[in-house]
Protein backbone atom coordinates (compact mmCIF):
# COMPACT_ATOMS: atom_id res chain seq x y z
CA UNK A 1 0.00 0.00 0.00
CA UNK A 2 1.76 4.00 -1.02
CA UNK A 3 2.30 5.84 1.94
CA UNK A 4 -0.12 8.47 2.67
CA UNK A 5 -0.02 11.49 0.37
CA UNK A 6 1.80 14.16 2.76
CA UNK A 7 0.14 17.66 3.18
CA UNK A 8 2.36 19.72 0.53
CA UNK A 9 1.44 16.43 -1.89
CA UNK A 10 -1.71 17.37 -1.60
CA UNK A 11 -1.84 20.85 -1.71
CA UNK A 12 0.20 20.81 -5.00
CA UNK A 13 -2.39 18.19 -6.55
CA UNK A 14 -5.21 20.26 -5.63
CA UNK A 15 -3.00 23.49 -7.51
CA UNK A 16 -2.12 21.22 -10.44
CA UNK A 17 -5.97 20.42 -11.22
CA UNK A 18 -6.72 24.40 -10.75
CA UNK A 19 -3.99 25.14 -13.39
CA UNK A 20 -5.46 22.96 -15.37
CA UNK A 21 -9.33 24.06 -15.66
CA UNK A 22 -7.58 27.51 -16.30
CA UNK A 23 -6.14 25.93 -19.43
CA UNK A 24 -9.64 24.66 -20.91
CA UNK A 25 -11.51 27.16 -23.39
CA UNK A 26 -14.85 26.50 -22.43
CA UNK A 27 -16.07 28.47 -19.22
CA UNK A 28 -18.60 25.62 -18.68
CA UNK A 29 -16.06 22.81 -18.39
CA UNK A 30 -13.68 25.38 -16.93
CA UNK A 31 -15.54 26.39 -13.73
CA UNK A 32 -17.04 22.77 -13.89
CA UNK A 33 -13.25 21.86 -12.83
CA UNK A 34 -12.68 24.49 -10.71
CA UNK A 35 -16.11 23.82 -8.76
CA UNK A 36 -15.45 19.74 -8.60
CA UNK A 37 -11.50 19.82 -7.44
CA UNK A 38 -13.38 22.25 -4.59
CA UNK A 39 -16.00 19.76 -3.31
CA UNK A 40 -14.08 16.60 -3.74
CA UNK A 41 -10.80 18.12 -1.61
CA UNK A 42 -13.19 19.78 0.49
CA UNK A 43 -14.68 16.40 1.20
CA UNK A 44 -12.22 14.12 1.54
CA UNK A 45 -10.56 16.62 4.24
CA UNK A 46 -11.73 15.10 7.22
CA UNK A 47 -10.11 11.55 5.89
CA UNK A 48 -7.75 10.20 8.21
CA UNK A 49 -7.77 6.47 7.49
CA UNK A 50 -4.48 5.93 5.78
CA UNK A 51 -5.52 3.50 2.60
CA UNK A 52 -8.92 5.77 1.99
CA UNK A 53 -6.23 9.50 1.68
CA UNK A 54 -3.77 7.14 -0.56
CA UNK A 55 -7.11 5.85 -2.47
CA UNK A 56 -8.70 9.65 -3.28
CA UNK A 57 -5.33 11.05 -3.94
CA UNK A 58 -4.46 8.54 -6.38
CA UNK A 59 -8.12 9.35 -7.89
CA UNK A 60 -7.00 13.02 -7.67
CA UNK A 61 -4.28 12.16 -9.98
CA UNK A 62 -5.69 10.40 -12.32
CA UNK A 63 -8.30 12.59 -13.07
CA UNK A 64 -5.62 15.30 -13.32
CA UNK A 65 -4.61 13.23 -16.05
CA UNK A 66 -7.37 13.16 -18.17
CA UNK A 67 -8.59 16.25 -17.32
CA UNK A 68 -4.94 17.30 -19.25
CA UNK A 69 -5.56 15.09 -22.07
CA UNK A 70 -8.99 16.90 -22.35
CA UNK A 71 -7.98 20.38 -22.52
CA UNK A 72 -5.23 19.64 -25.08
CA UNK A 73 -7.89 18.06 -27.46
CA UNK A 74 -10.58 20.71 -26.61
CA UNK A 75 -7.60 23.59 -27.39
CA UNK A 76 -7.47 21.79 -30.84
CA UNK A 77 -10.85 22.73 -31.66
CA UNK A 78 -11.81 25.57 -29.95
CA UNK A 79 -15.01 27.22 -30.56
CA UNK A 80 -14.37 30.79 -32.32
CA UNK A 81 -17.73 32.51 -30.72
CA UNK A 82 -16.76 33.05 -26.86
CA UNK A 83 -18.91 32.58 -24.09
CA UNK A 84 -21.06 35.43 -22.68
CA UNK A 85 -19.87 34.72 -19.47
CA UNK A 86 -16.33 35.30 -21.06
CA UNK A 87 -16.59 38.73 -22.08
CA UNK A 88 -15.61 41.53 -19.61
CA UNK A 89 -18.38 44.67 -19.77
CA UNK A 90 -16.41 47.24 -21.16
CA UNK B 1 -1.94 53.05 -16.77
CA UNK B 2 1.70 51.51 -16.07
CA UNK B 3 1.88 51.12 -20.08
CA UNK B 4 1.25 55.15 -20.99
CA UNK B 5 3.75 55.69 -18.24
CA UNK B 6 6.15 53.29 -19.83
CA UNK B 7 5.74 54.64 -23.37
CA UNK B 8 6.15 58.15 -22.47
CA UNK B 9 9.53 57.05 -20.51
CA UNK B 10 10.66 55.48 -23.36
CA UNK B 11 10.10 58.44 -25.79
CA UNK B 12 11.49 60.78 -23.32
CA UNK B 13 15.48 62.48 -24.20
CA UNK B 14 18.04 61.19 -21.40
CA UNK B 15 21.05 63.69 -21.44
CA UNK B 16 24.48 62.46 -20.07
CA UNK B 17 23.94 64.31 -16.61
CA UNK B 18 21.39 62.28 -15.64
CA UNK B 19 23.43 59.25 -16.57
CA UNK B 20 26.00 60.01 -14.04
CA UNK B 21 22.84 60.54 -11.40
CA UNK B 22 21.95 56.50 -12.64
CA UNK B 23 25.34 55.63 -10.94
CA UNK B 24 25.03 57.31 -8.00
CA UNK B 25 22.04 58.34 -7.38
CA UNK B 26 21.76 60.96 -3.79
CA UNK B 27 19.35 59.57 -1.68
CA UNK B 28 18.92 62.77 0.15
CA UNK B 29 17.28 64.01 -2.78
CA UNK B 30 13.67 65.18 -2.09
CA UNK B 31 11.12 62.16 -3.06
CA UNK B 32 9.89 63.33 -7.13
CA UNK B 33 13.79 63.69 -8.07
CA UNK B 34 14.42 60.15 -7.33
CA UNK B 35 11.35 59.23 -8.75
CA UNK B 36 12.17 60.52 -12.19
CA UNK B 37 15.49 58.93 -11.86
CA UNK B 38 13.78 55.28 -10.85
CA UNK B 39 11.56 55.63 -13.85
CA UNK B 40 14.10 56.52 -16.12
CA UNK B 41 16.41 53.77 -14.62
CA UNK B 42 13.50 51.43 -14.96
CA UNK B 43 13.34 52.74 -18.64
CA UNK B 44 16.40 51.12 -19.26
CA UNK B 45 15.67 48.24 -17.79
CA UNK B 46 12.76 47.19 -19.82
CA UNK B 47 14.43 46.26 -22.63
CA UNK B 48 17.41 44.17 -21.30
CA UNK B 49 15.22 42.12 -18.11
CA UNK B 50 11.85 43.22 -17.76
CA UNK B 51 10.23 46.12 -15.79
CA UNK B 52 9.26 45.78 -11.82
CA UNK B 53 5.83 47.23 -11.09
CA UNK B 54 5.70 50.12 -8.34
CA UNK B 55 4.91 48.66 -4.64
CA UNK B 56 2.14 51.11 -4.23
CA UNK B 57 -0.02 49.74 -7.64
CA UNK B 58 1.02 46.32 -6.31
CA UNK B 59 -0.50 46.74 -3.09
CA UNK B 60 -3.51 47.95 -4.16
CA UNK B 61 -3.94 45.41 -7.03
CA UNK B 62 -3.67 42.12 -4.53
CA UNK B 63 -5.95 44.40 -2.14
CA UNK B 64 -8.47 44.52 -5.04
CA UNK B 65 -7.79 40.61 -5.77
CA UNK B 66 -8.39 39.47 -1.96
CA UNK B 67 -11.81 41.21 -1.33
CA UNK B 68 -13.27 40.48 -4.62
CA UNK B 69 -12.91 37.32 -3.17
CA UNK B 70 -16.07 35.45 -1.99
CA UNK B 71 -14.78 34.01 1.49
CA UNK B 72 -13.26 37.09 2.51
CA UNK B 73 -14.48 39.56 4.60
CA UNK B 74 -13.83 43.07 2.46
CA UNK B 75 -13.38 45.03 6.03
CA UNK B 76 -10.75 42.74 7.08
CA UNK B 77 -8.11 43.19 4.16
CA UNK B 78 -5.10 45.32 5.13
CA UNK B 79 -1.66 45.39 3.60
CA UNK B 80 -0.81 43.04 6.66
CA UNK B 81 -3.28 40.90 6.64
CA UNK B 82 -2.35 37.36 7.16
CA UNK B 83 -4.24 35.28 5.49
CA UNK B 84 -4.81 32.17 7.65
CA UNK B 85 -4.31 34.01 10.61
CA UNK B 86 -6.68 37.48 10.24
CA UNK B 87 -9.05 36.46 7.09
CA UNK B 88 -9.91 32.81 8.26
CA UNK B 89 -9.00 31.10 5.03
CA UNK B 90 -7.88 27.77 5.35
CA UNK B 91 -4.99 25.75 3.10
CA UNK B 92 -7.36 25.12 -0.30
CA UNK B 93 -8.25 29.07 0.09
CA UNK B 94 -4.89 30.20 -0.10
CA UNK B 95 -4.28 27.99 -2.96
CA UNK B 96 -7.26 29.87 -4.62
CA UNK B 97 -6.17 33.23 -3.77
CA UNK B 98 -2.81 32.32 -4.88
CA UNK B 99 -4.16 31.65 -8.21
CA UNK B 100 -6.45 34.29 -8.41
CA UNK B 101 -3.34 36.82 -7.83
CA UNK B 102 -1.58 34.77 -10.52
CA UNK B 103 -3.71 35.57 -12.89
CA UNK B 104 -4.17 39.47 -12.01
CA UNK B 105 -0.77 39.56 -12.28
CA UNK B 106 -0.43 37.37 -15.51
CA UNK B 107 2.81 35.24 -14.59
CA UNK B 108 3.05 31.76 -12.73
CA UNK B 109 4.19 31.13 -9.35
CA UNK B 110 6.38 27.73 -9.39
CA UNK B 111 4.71 25.36 -6.68
CA UNK B 112 7.84 25.83 -3.86
CA UNK B 113 6.95 29.88 -3.87
CA UNK B 114 3.67 29.12 -3.49
CA UNK B 115 3.50 27.32 -0.55
CA UNK B 116 5.54 30.16 1.51
CA UNK B 117 2.50 32.99 0.90
CA UNK B 118 0.92 33.13 3.76
CA UNK B 119 0.39 37.07 4.13
CA UNK B 120 -0.11 39.89 1.77
CA UNK B 121 2.82 41.76 3.03
CA UNK B 122 4.77 38.43 1.45
CA UNK B 123 2.46 38.29 -1.45
CA UNK B 124 3.42 42.39 -2.36
CA UNK B 125 7.45 41.59 -2.10
CA UNK B 126 7.45 38.99 -3.97
CA UNK B 127 5.05 40.07 -6.70
CA UNK B 128 7.17 43.74 -6.94
CA UNK B 129 10.89 41.90 -7.25
CA UNK B 130 9.24 39.41 -9.97
CA UNK B 131 10.82 40.37 -13.39
CA UNK B 132 7.62 38.99 -15.19
CA UNK B 133 4.65 40.78 -13.36
CA UNK B 134 2.69 42.79 -15.90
Amino acid sequence: MAAAPTRIDVLQLYRSLMRVARQFCDYNIREYTKRRTIDAFRDNKILTNCSQLSAAFSDGKAQLEVAKRRALVYSLYAPKVKSIMDIKPS
Amino acid sequence: MAEVRGALLKHLRVNTTSLSLLRYPNPTRNGLFTLTVNAIRRSFFDEVMGSFLDKYEVTDRVLCVVKNFQKVDPSKVSPTAHFQKDLGLDSFDTVEAVMALEEEFGFEIPDNEADKISSINYVVEFIASHPQAK
